[in-house]
């Protein structure tokens, strides 16, 4: 039942994305067409985070008593240093945006599931970890809103059973905020950020040619309306961390500190039951959708001949070349890892010698088809 | 093939389509199921993606009597097996292995990219096609 109504979603989903594309394609051509980057998008914004986040740390100082000043002394003294703010913060957001409208995409066009499973599960890991890098960077600043933030956060990691206790600690020890909260952040932020290249690396798995980077009118599209929103709307701190007010109001960033509002309006417990089986869902989403049969491509060794091309046309590395050893004049043979293959029929477009064939779309049999439809077709049949 | 007098009501195009670009459920009647509805002499063979075509398709299609092929995908930029369509689209310009045969007419072969939202257009492109075919046919005439 769930799959029934999930593959409609998809399918209704995946017109109307076509439609957009179309008319996308009609205006910028399909070269400039931001919907085909919509995976380099967010990687084009992480390289600007990691850049105006390095040229941030220069200035930076990660203590409670210089931590404000300095974003402070950065946002006012510095040359263009309220840009360089401005460029981390609303590039955060865009990229959180835009990984949202990748998942979409992906998700509307069911492009998410079977062979691609492993960047689904790593999209929903990289996305997590994008919600620790962003909350830490709030923590980082030391305004009101980090106070909150930190309190908050314990009191939230504290309100799981078992591991909570032990892991509210991780930001405040013995009850006390100390500089110990704002080198356990920094380090969140950074090392985490850091971390993204890797957990990056495992998306990227299995896909022969992914596609990370956006074209120069794309990249230069994109940079343009950071710096604008930067200029029109300069990131600022609220007023510094006190400890002797309470703070009850803040400026909430939505990509990244929905949560606080959530916490706040349902409690600690709550939240957590609300996020964890969203966490569940979204992870196991596609295991929801039942797959077809699945029969992957087979190489006929009697007629392989070795020639790696379709090795290098399987766009999602399950075809590798082997030493073969039986006799046969040729050196390599084609083998099909059978769990990777997606069925699309590449290898055998690419095969000049009938020696790989798709179970389910033989090529002798669409050659059939092609034959009989033309004779058979001569004389014009009513419907 | 262009022995007998060609005009545009009896020439004959295959289309091997991608079976995710134009959404050929429902249009196709007729024959096997491969007739395209409102388009006369028209034949539809569909493929997992366009990636799947092999020149030799292509060249069966000719043998069997087509006189012009459509090879079709989905837009370029959006294949759901990230390249097929473009590496279709190479091996219909003969800058990808294994290449086409030189016996093929090349300017009776087409490339058409499109979704499953333009079926009209589609259509209307291979009503175009079979013009252009009855051109083509004519100047070989007249060249032999």
């Amino acid at each position: 039942m769930i799959s029934v109504v999930l593959t409609k979603i998809v399918r209704e989903g995946q017109k109307v994305l076509l439609r957009i594309e179309d008319i996308l394609n009609k205006i910028l051509g399909s070269e400039q067409n931001v919907l085909y980057y919509h995976g380099a998008i967010p990687n084009f914004f992480m390289w600007m985070l990691f850049l105006s986040g390095l040229l941030l740390f220069a200035y930076y100082t990660c203590t409670l008593e210089a931590a404000y000043q300095s974003v402070e002394y950065i946002t006012q003294k510095i040359p263009f240093g309220d840009m360089i703010r401005g460029i981390h913060r609303y590039a955060a957001d865009a990229m959180m945006l835009a990984v949202w409208l990748h998942a979409l995409r992906v998700y509307l066009t069911d492009r998410y599931r079977e062979y691609r499973i492993i960047a689904w599960y790593s999209g929903v890991a990289l996305t997590v970890m994008m919600l620790i890098i962003g909350i830490s960077g709030y923590i980082l600043v030391w305004d009101e809103r980090s106070y909150i933030i930190v309190k908050m956060m314990s009191e939230f990691l504290g309100a799981l059973p078992f591991v909570g206790e032990t892991l509210s600690h991780a930001f405040i020890n013995d009850n006390v905020i100390s500089n110990y909260t704002m080198s356990m952040s920094f380090f969140l932020h950074a090392g985490i950020s850091l971390s993204l290249l890797v957990m990056l690396w495992i998306h990227y798995m299995r896909i022969s040619r992914p596609l990370v980077n956006v074209t120069w009118a794309i990249g230069c599209l994109l940079a343009g309306i950071v710096l604008v929103v930067s200029a029109l709307f300069p990131a600022t701190s609220g007023p510094e961390a006190n400890f002797t007010v309470e703070p009850t109001y803040f400026d909430i960033d939505w990509f990244y500190l929905w949560i606080f509002p959530v916490m706040k309006a349902v409690g600690y417990p709550l939240t957590w039951l609300i996020v964890l089986p969203a966490l569940v869902v979204v992870t196991i989403l596609p295991s929801l959708i039942k797959s077809k049969d699945h029969e992957a491509a087979n190489v006929n060794a009697n007629k392989c001949v070795g020639c790696k091309l379709c090795s290098v046309d399987c766009p999602y590395e399950a075809i590798y070349m082997a030493p073969r050893n039986d006799g046969s004049k040729f050196k390599e043979i084609a083998i099909v890892i059978d769990e990777r293959c997606a069925e699309c029929g590449l290898c055998v477009g690419a095969c000049n010698f009938d020696a790989i064939e798709l179970p389910f779309n033989l090529s002798p049999v669409v050659m059939d088809d092609i034959r009989m439809a033309l004779e058979e077709g001569a004389e014009p049949v009513a419907a | 093939m262009s022995e007998t007098e060609k005009n545009i009501d009896n020439v004959k195009v295959m289309v091997i389509a991608c079976a995710r670009s134009v959404n050929l459920e429902g249009e196709l009647s007729g024959l096997h199921g491969r007739n395209l509805s409102g388009v006369d002499n028209a034949y539809v063979v569909q493929v997992p993606c366009s990636g799947m075509i092999q020149p030799r398709m292509i060249e069966s299609a000719f043998n069997s009597g087509a006189d012009g092929v459509i090879a079709m995908g989905c837009q370029i930029g959006d294949c759901h097996f990230r390249e097929g369509n473009k590496f279709c689209r190479e091996r219909l310009l003969g800058v990808r292995p294994p290449m086409i045969k030189k016996t093929v007419p090349k300017n009776r072969l087409k490339g058409l990219w499109m979704s499953e939202v333009q079926v009209n257009d589609f259509k209307n492109r291979v009503e175009n096609f079979k013009k252009e075919v009855v051109e083509e046919l004519k100047l070989e005439v007249k060249k032999a």
